[in-house]
């Protein structure tokens, strides 16, 4: 099972925690590897959650936040911890904790929605075309690593700006560009449950086709499609906000940490952290989502 | 049925060396054009990205037409008449049926007509020559940059793995691929422009005037690209040589011979991961590309980036659909000459025997 694709072991790299360097380490140096892996999965994992729950749940417990849009000029370029603005303002007076509560929520639903519909779709798309083979495996393969060819960026901002920018449609823009990863990578671990005996078994007991990849091939895929989802997460989440930076991504009416970075950037010298401050809370989130998708990587052994 | 049940099992082959049905359709006109293997193969490659090209500029085609919205409203805004816009669609010849309109297009541009923008009716070729070489330069010196630093920061790491080195590297890297680009390069304004002010913090110097002032305006934007090329390379050359050290014949057997160990890591480990360091290279370029659009337009450096998103905003739609065809050409481009040096890089595959 741990045969890894060569495309993706090599486009992630492998990381230090899943290489052949924890078998041959020896005495101290594997358990701090040990504790290593320990602490790559629970850090990440609390940090992320909190800023979930930050972003979705505290404007909904904490009603006085106020609004990431109508600040009042009046109370512009507040320095941080003034009185009811704990980060201060922006040049608009608009309250920067506001922001980016209101920002993280648009990235994490840019990027959890878009990687859902890339998994369900590519998943699928790849475990169908492996099961079947032949030419039909072919063509889609064919056409995906197409898709793959392009620069992702450029065309998701071509597709979103002639959709008209909106959620809805970063999202499926962004999603596009995820079908073909997943559809290889589902593609790869199909080939290899296909040779499986209780798939032959399955055969021989004469299931049908889609019996048999919906229950005895997708739960088996699913682990991996799932695990490697995460790094696409942060991968989407930075792709919407390149989009939001350039000003083609989700309208001005909701804020998101790319749109404040790109606001900022007139007002780099006076006040810096302006930019720094979502700079930063994208960035966390980020390698968050990275360094737990490795952990991840490492602890089941997925490619 | 049966075909899937016999199959035999294994990991599914490298690409480049899967012996599939259109390499041997292939096969046959390379073997007309040249006799010797390693020419087929470099021929066979060269036909087998034929069709790709064509794919993506009718990908390209397709999104451009058959998404929902009417070039001509976009051009003209919502207050135009429909006087307005049916002339407007005639001129842009809107009216024809979608395939036609592909097929001129893309007889246009076999003959090197990309048309004409709509902004100010300068030819999109005129346009592009001037946007090339700015982005090319951009791109090589990014290249060079990330190889100049993380191959001799990958060998050092890969000499004591976990050890103190290896640790920096491992979490610079990590640092590196998770911090988005354009985040990086405002990091860098603010640090060597605003603070120090060695550097200029936008603006292009076209190198007619001189190639030191050209270089410290490229200094910035090169930067801010290699890092991510830099910290994606480490990681997977390092894991490669790592990888080797413990498994391969040919190590085992230099040291026997008393081989320094600086000499095993050099001449016989990274040579052989020049073949991984390539598939990262060819797979990260369109990633390259996208970002040098965003550099380009924060730097205010006048390359296919920044042109492309001019092109959109004014939904110039010949110049975009020009910009997008040459970007995926590139990448198409840069995965072919991938392929032919791995091809020159190993025998085996010269030889159109799989690599092992």
């Amino acid at each position: 099972m741990a045969v890894q694709p060569p495309d993706l072991a090599t486009a992630r790299g492998a990381d230090p925690a899943a290489d052949p360097l924890d078998a041959t380490a020896t005495g101290p140096a594997r358990a701090s590897r040990r504790r290593g892996t320990g602490k790559g999965l629970w850090i990440p994992g609390t940090i992320l959650g909190l800023i979930v729950l930050a972003c979705f749940a505290w404007p909904l417990v904490y009603r006085d936040l106020p609004s990431p849009t109508a600040g009042s000029l009046l109370a512009a370029n507040l320095p941080p911890f003034s009185p009811g603005h704990l980060l201060g303002t922006d040049p608009l007076g608009n309250d920067i904790v506001s922001r980016l509560l209101h920002g993280g929520r648009v990235s994490l639903e840019v990027g959890l929605t878009s990687n859902a519909i890339g998994l369900l779709l590519g998943g699928s798309l790849g475990m169908f075309a492996a099961f079947r083979g032949g030419w039909l495996e072919t063509v889609t393969m064919r056409l995906l690593d197409m898709l793959i060819a392009f620069p992702s960026l450029v065309l998701v901002l071509v597709v979103s700006t002639y959709l008209t920018p909106s959620k809805l449609n970063v999202i499926w823009a962004i999603s596009f560009f995820s079908i073909p990863t997943f559809a290889r990578l589902a593609r790869a671990a199909t080939l290899r449950l296909r040779e499986q005996v209780y798939v032959v078994a399955a055969r021989l007991a004469g299931q049908r086709d889609g019996a048999i990849l919906l229950r005895h091939i997708a739960p088996n895929v699913l682990p991996q499609l799932l695990t490697y989802s995460l790094l696409w997460v942060a991968a989407a989440i930075a792709i919407e906000a390149s989009l939001s930076f350039l000003g083609f991504g989700v309208p001005a009416s909701e804020p998101s940490w790319g749109m404040m970075i790109s606001r900022g950037q007139a007002y780099i010298s006076s006040n810096p952290e302006l930019v720094l401050i979502p700079s930063a809370c994208l960035f966390l989130t980020i390698v968050c989502l990275n360094t737990l998708g490795d952990a991840l990587r490492a602890r089941t052994g997925a490619p | 049925m049966s075909d899937t049940l016999t199959r035999s099992p294994g990991r599914p082959p490298r690409s480049q060396s899967r012996p599939n049905r259109l390499a041997g359709l292939l096969d046959r006109p390379a073997r007309l054009l040249g006799r010797s293997p390693a020419v087929r193969v470099a021929i066979t490659r060269v036909l087998q990205a034929v069709p790709v090209v064509w794919g993506a500029t009718f990908i390209t085609f397709c999104l451009m037409n058959l998404l929902p919205g009417n070039a001509a409203v976009a051009l003209l805004g919502d207050d135009a008449t429909p006087e307005q816009v049916a002339a407007l669609s005639a001129r842009l010849n809107l009216d024809e049926p979608f395939l036609i309109r592909y097929l001129q297009w893309l007889g246009n541009a076999l003959t090197g007509d990309l048309g004409n923008s709509l902004q100010n009716n300068e030819p999109v070729t005129a346009i592009l020559g001037r946007a090339l070489p700015v982005s090319l330069e951009l791109v090589v010196l990014a290249f060079a940059l990330a190889l100049l630093v993380a191959v001799p920061t990958a060998v050092v790491a890969a000499k004591r793995p976990g050890g103190f080195a290896d640790r920096i590297g491992m979490q610079v890297s990590m640092f590196g691929l998770s911090v988005p680009n354009f985040v990086f390069a405002l990091v860098l304004v603010l640090i060597f422009a605003v603070g120090l002010r060695v550097l200029p913090a936008v603006g292009y110097v076209p190198i007619a005037q001189g190639i030191g002032p050209n270089l410290r305006a490229m200094v910035l934007p090169a930067t801010a690209i290699a890092f991510a090329l830099f910290c994606e390379y480490t990681r997977v050359l390092r894991a490669d040589i790592v990888d080797q050290m413990l498994r391969e014949d040919y190590i085992t057997t230099a040291r026997a011979k008393g081989v320094g160990s600086w000499q095993v890591l050099i001449r016989h480990a990274l040579r052989n991961s020049v073949f991984s360091l390539l598939t990262i290279v060819g797979l990260q370029f369109g990633a390259l590309i996208g970002s040098t659009v965003i550099i380009e337009q924060m730097f205010g450096l006048p390359g296919m980036g920044q042109g492309l998103l001019q092109a959109i905003n004014s939904r110039d739609i010949p110049v975009v659909q020009a910009y997008v065809v040459v970007m995926a050409c590139f990448v198409v481009g840069a995965n072919l000459v991938t392929d032919l040096l791995y091809a020159v890089l190993d025998p085996r595959i010269r030889h159109g025997r799989p690599a092992a």
